[in-house]
């Protein structure tokens, strides 16, 4: 017991212990970025070896595996620069809470979640330009989170599932709570935005998890009401962006409600679950890096269609852009495909309308990925533009993520929870009421 | 040995591409001539597969294992039956013509290498697709192939090229989305997405599905009609049917591949799931109105198209209406018949349409414009030619109608499907023998003989060959019959389409008639504004495309009206 409690010390403890340490690099950027990179590896390293002593989530493992690849990734897609040293330390500070929130017992978990929400409303707080100006009701939300946090280590049940519930739609976004999914997404410095967008989500959904089986049947139905809402409107929204990034967090909050939807209405998050929000984190994560590509050669919130013909000029960018694109979209044979299908096949749908606006969420992402990668891969080569194809970190950045993702649609479901049984098959015999 | 054959096929296709796409760019000609070697060796493999499945029935290959929660995510196995033995034969054949000549037709092209690879790859996909062993693998390759069309109808710096390719894309996503629904909704209602096992417990298990207050439609009907506008949307059938005129920017050999491979996945699917969709009337009635609207609607456009790729795309979207109305209609082997006689012709037309083009550009004479010599020529149509076609194309069939009824009293209401094929042969045939008419240069009973062969050979391909190959794929006679049967159409429909037919057919031969004879055809006015009236739309295409134009500004306008009001809220 004393063992185990002391893993998920060390599991927690080493990526803020990389944090401190890397300080000492703090005037080389290159050095910093190193030891950021080395110190999110050894905290992979140390989960795959200890995985074998730590509670298994009903969620699964994956998601705790995916926190320091994505930290690893985020770091990766960032030329050395004085101007982005904070979001490397913060992205160790970050993962140490994650994994602090993900792996220890109430009430620690429950002060990382503070912990975590006050770094991120900080940072936000701090962090906004002319560009991307100060969002107050983003600030609001993770203020929001942060009580909700709070509210958790002193309240009982059924205050704390509802606390519980509302602290996750924060992270794992959903109407209305979700302007703090966006406002991180746009302001957070850096890289942290390709590393926020998997680690809330993949949080929220572990302390949904949690919280799931006790929530009165009215928070779970007007959460499930929410979730279609969201879905439908995020993908609305994303249609209409022509900013970058906001079409990305729509594009997400769109794919997150999906997952809220089937998971208040079956009231359990799986593996499967936990596969589709790691998928579209890191598909995500994946695009805000290739964005971050052009933003480092082209400036910042750039117009897509001012950067056209990269496929002539940058050919192996385009290449991995074109293969994340699919996997946004939720095209085989992609991991977010296969938590999608997952998530369709394993469970009776609460409601025929509920799966058809889903899947209109599911097609619409076609629409405005397929439109955005269009703008920026094709159309005739600009000749007062200077092409330089992605460099050796960026394309080692990319090319890890494309390779995940087509594992996880590839690999199979106990992987991530042996123990669990995932195959759930379900025939109806008789007379079925289809609309509801 | 089967089963290494089934996985040498997509293995070699796979290692064609990476033969052409892996090396150094001086060798890449040496690469693309060396890369046809694995692609013949593929249609070899494809050819002794179909002789293992015929001789000694289906093989099935699982990667997965269903009892077993270690499966993977998506459940990777091979079941190829007589119809994908078929299907993987057709595909390789065409693939080995079409590689060949797009060796030389894309040499010292910059994208060469691309197309190359392109074209082994979506021959492995079509492969992997048309073998798959459950849904869930046919709709991932399924998924790959919608994509795959978008990346070979692109070319980077043409605008035209890339809207056509985006209309590609998200029209055939839109079709794609049904066909999950229908996954979905399967494997919700029945529980697995195994073809066998589904056609098993759809047979065994009748569900009845609520839609609203006091209406009800079976399980089997919900989830084909949702298969059915997933096919729609490969086979190019109205009004999905624009990305396939959208997409003739492509090489040349790329237009071939897709008319005569991946068009055909549509029909595929129908087929593959034939005994699903022969539990329901509604899906297969359905398929016949909308294969029938296609059939006339593609082959009207194609008529009063300028352009000879377009003309030929429209073409084969009337072939595929064509095809899906069989499908329609209960023929299912004759619908794949149909499919692989259409995909061999097409291949051929498309690989040869540049060849007319550069010809006719040389020849003094094309276009020639001595349409009035044409009309003359009618006049001179001869006795003998018109009786024979007369006797061919009207007495004959009337005869044997007459004598199957009457005389043999064989009850042709309660067979409708054979009585529809009857009416097939008649059409065709009296179309082909009305061509044969043209001719005027060589002697009366050479016209007249040909017009008989044509009849005979007519005949023998839709009751001898087509007849053998629904053996071939159907050994199963009560199987055949019982599909015919569940496409029954209602009387007075099938009644209708029988005087349509037989109506069209004599006013043809009447009209023929009256110009050959030097008489004057007077058609009521309104007959003639609207024949010039309709002209126009359908050289547009019926505005289709401008109408999806519309639709798709009129959803952005609203998306950028909500967005404008919400604009405080959310950034």
């Amino acid at each position: 017991m004393k063992e185990g409690a002391l893993i998920v010390w060390l599991l927690s403890g080493l990526p803020l212990l990389g944090a401190v340490s890397s300080l000492l690099f703090w005037s080389n950027p290159a050095r910093l970025q190193l030891s950021s990179v080395i110190w999110s590896v050894v905290s992979l390293g140390s989960i795959v070896a200890f995985s074998n002593q730590l509670v298994i989530p009903s969620e699964g493992l994956l998601p705790l595996y995916l926190l320091p690849l994505t930290a690893v990734v985020s770091l990766l897609g960032q030329p050395p620069h004085v101007d982005h040293r904070l979001g490397w330390i913060m992205t160790l500070v970050f993962l140490g809470l994650g994994l602090g929130v993900m792996t220890t017992p109430p009430p620690s978990s429950s002060v990382a979640l503070l912990l975590l929400f006050s770094v991120v409303a900080v940072l936000l707080y701090h962090h906004h330009s002319v560009l991307w100006s100060i969002s107050w009701w983003g600030l609001g939300t993770y203020t929001l989170g942060a009580f909700c946090a709070a509210l958790l280590l002193v309240a009982e049940a059924p205050l704390a599932s509802v606390a519980s519930v509302v602290a996750s739609a924060v992270l794992l976004p959903l109407m209305p709570f979700h302007d703090g999914h966006l406002t991180a997404l746009t302001r957070l410095p850096g890289n942290l935005p390709s590393f926020i967008v998997l680690l809330l989500p993949t949080i929220g959904l572990h302390v949904l998890a949690t919280a799931l089986p006790t929530v009165p049947d009215v928070v779970a139905w007007t959460a499930s009401l929410f979730a279609l809402v969201g879905a439908f409107y995020g993908a609305l929204k994303a249609l209409a962006q022509t900013r970058v990034r906001l079409l990305l967090a729509y594009g997400s909050l769109s794919f997150f409600s999906m997952l809220w939807w089937f998971a208040a209405a079956t009231r359990t998050a799986t593996p499967r679950s936990a596969l589709l929000v790691g998928t579209v984190g890191l598909a995500t994560s994946g695009l805000l890096i290739a964005w971050q590509v052009v933003r480092t050669r082209y400036g910042d919130d750039v117009d897509p269609q001012a950067v056209s013909g990269l496929a002539s000029g940058m050919p192996r960018y385009a290449v991995l852009l074109s293969l994340l694109a699919l996997a946004a979209m939720g095209l085989p044979p992609f991991g977010v495909f296969a938590g999608f299908m997952g998530l369709l096949l394993s469970a009776p749908f609460p409601s025929s309308g509920g799966l058809i606006i889903t899947l209109l969420a599911w097609l619409a992402a076609s629409w405005y990925i397929m439109q955005m990668v269009q703008r920026l891969l094709f159309g005739l080569r600009r000749p007062e533009l200077r092409y330089t194809d992605v460099l050796r970190t960026e394309f080692a950045a990319l090319l890890i993520v494309v390779l995940v993702l087509l594992a996880l649609g590839l690999a199979p479901n106990s992987l991530f929870a042996p123990d669990q049984t995932l195959s759930a098959t379900h025939s109806v015999t008789g007379s079925v009421v289809w609309s509801r | 040995m089967g089963v290494t054959l089934v996985l040498l096929v997509p293995l070699f296709l796979l290692a064609a591409a990476a033969v052409v796409l892996v090396g150094p760019d001086r060798t890449r000609h040496a690469r693309a001539k060396m890369a046809a070697y694995p692609v013949g060796i593929a249609c070899l493999g494809a050819v002794g597969t179909l002789y293992q499945v015929a001789s000694s029935g289906s093989i099935e290959i699982r990667f997965y294992n269903l009892s077993s929660v270690a499966s993977f995510a998506i459940p990777i196995g091979f079941y190829v039956d007589r119809l994908s033995a078929i299907m993987m034969t057709l595909i390789t054949c065409v693939s080995v013509i079409i590689y060949n000549y797009s060796v030389g037709y894309l040499y010292q092209d910059r994208h060469a290498r691309r197309y190359l690879a392109m074209i082994c790859l979506t021959d492995f996909v079509l492969i992997c697709m048309v073998s798959s062993s459950n849904l869930m693998m046919l709709f991932l390759f399924w998924q790959v192939l919608s994509y795959l069309l978008y990346v070979l109808a692109h070319n980077h710096t043409h605008a035209g090229t890339l809207a056509g390719a985006f209309k590609t894309f998200t029209l055939l996503r839109v079709a794609d989305t049904a066909f999950l629904a229908g996954i979905a909704l399967a494997h919700q209602l029945y529980g697995t997405l195994e073809f066998q096992e589904l056609f098993v417990r759809a047979a065994q298990t009748p569900i009845a599905l609520s839609v609203g207050p006091g209406m009800e439609i079976s399980g089997a009907t919900a989830i084909t009609l949702l298969f059915f506008v997933g096919a729609m949307g490969k086979s190019a059938q109205f009004p999905i049917h624009l990305w396939l005129p959208g997409s003739l920017f492509a090489p040349t050999p790329v237009h071939a591949l897709l008319h005569a491979g991946i068009i055909n996945a549509g029909g595929f699917l129908i087929n593959r799931l034939a005994p699903l969709f022969g539990l329901s009337s509604t899906t297969l009635h359905v398929a016949f109105v909308v294969g029938t609207m296609t059939a006339i609607l593609g082959a009207s456009m194609m008529l009063a198209q300028n352009d000879i790729k377009k003309t030929l795309g429209f073409s084969t979207i009337g072939q595929m209406g064509y095809m899906i109305m069989e499908c329609g209609l209960g023929a299912f082997s004759l619908a794949v018949f149909h499919l692989i006689a259409h995909g061999l012709f097409k291949a051929t037309v498309f690989l040869n349409c540049g060849n007319v083009i550069h010809k006719a550009r040389q020849e003094p004479h094309f276009p020639h414009v001595e349409h009035q010599a044409d009309e003359e020529g009618l006049s001179r149509l001869s006795r003998l030619t018109w009786l024979t076609g007369f006797v061919t194309t009207l007495f004959i069939p009337l005869l044997i109608l007459l004598v199957t009824h009457g005389v043999l009293h064989i009850p042709l209401l309660e067979s409708q499907g054979t009585v529809i094929f009857f009416f097939f042969i008649w059409i065709t045939s009296s179309q082909a023998i009305l061509t044969l008419t043209r001719l005027r240069q060589v002697p009366s009973w050479k016209v007249s003989a040909a017009m008989l062969t044509t009849l005979l050979f007519i005949v023998f391909v839709y009751l001898g060959a087509a007849e053998a190959f629904t053996a071939f794929l159907f050994p199963n006679p009560d199987e055949v019959a019982s599909y015919f049967k569940t496409a029954g159409l209602p009387n007075w429909m099938f009644d209708l389409i029988i005087l349509l037919a037989t109506v069209i057919t004599i006013a043809g031969w009447s009209y023929l008639y009256l110009v050959a004879h030097g008489r004057t055809v007077r058609m009521p006015v309104w007959i003639e504004r609207l024949r010039i009236r309709l002209y126009l739309p359908f050289m547009n295409r019926l505005y289709a495309d401008e109408m999806y134009q519309v639709l798709g500004n009129s959803i952005m306008r609203l998306v950028h009206q909500l967005d404008k009001r919400e604009h405080g809220w959310s950034r």
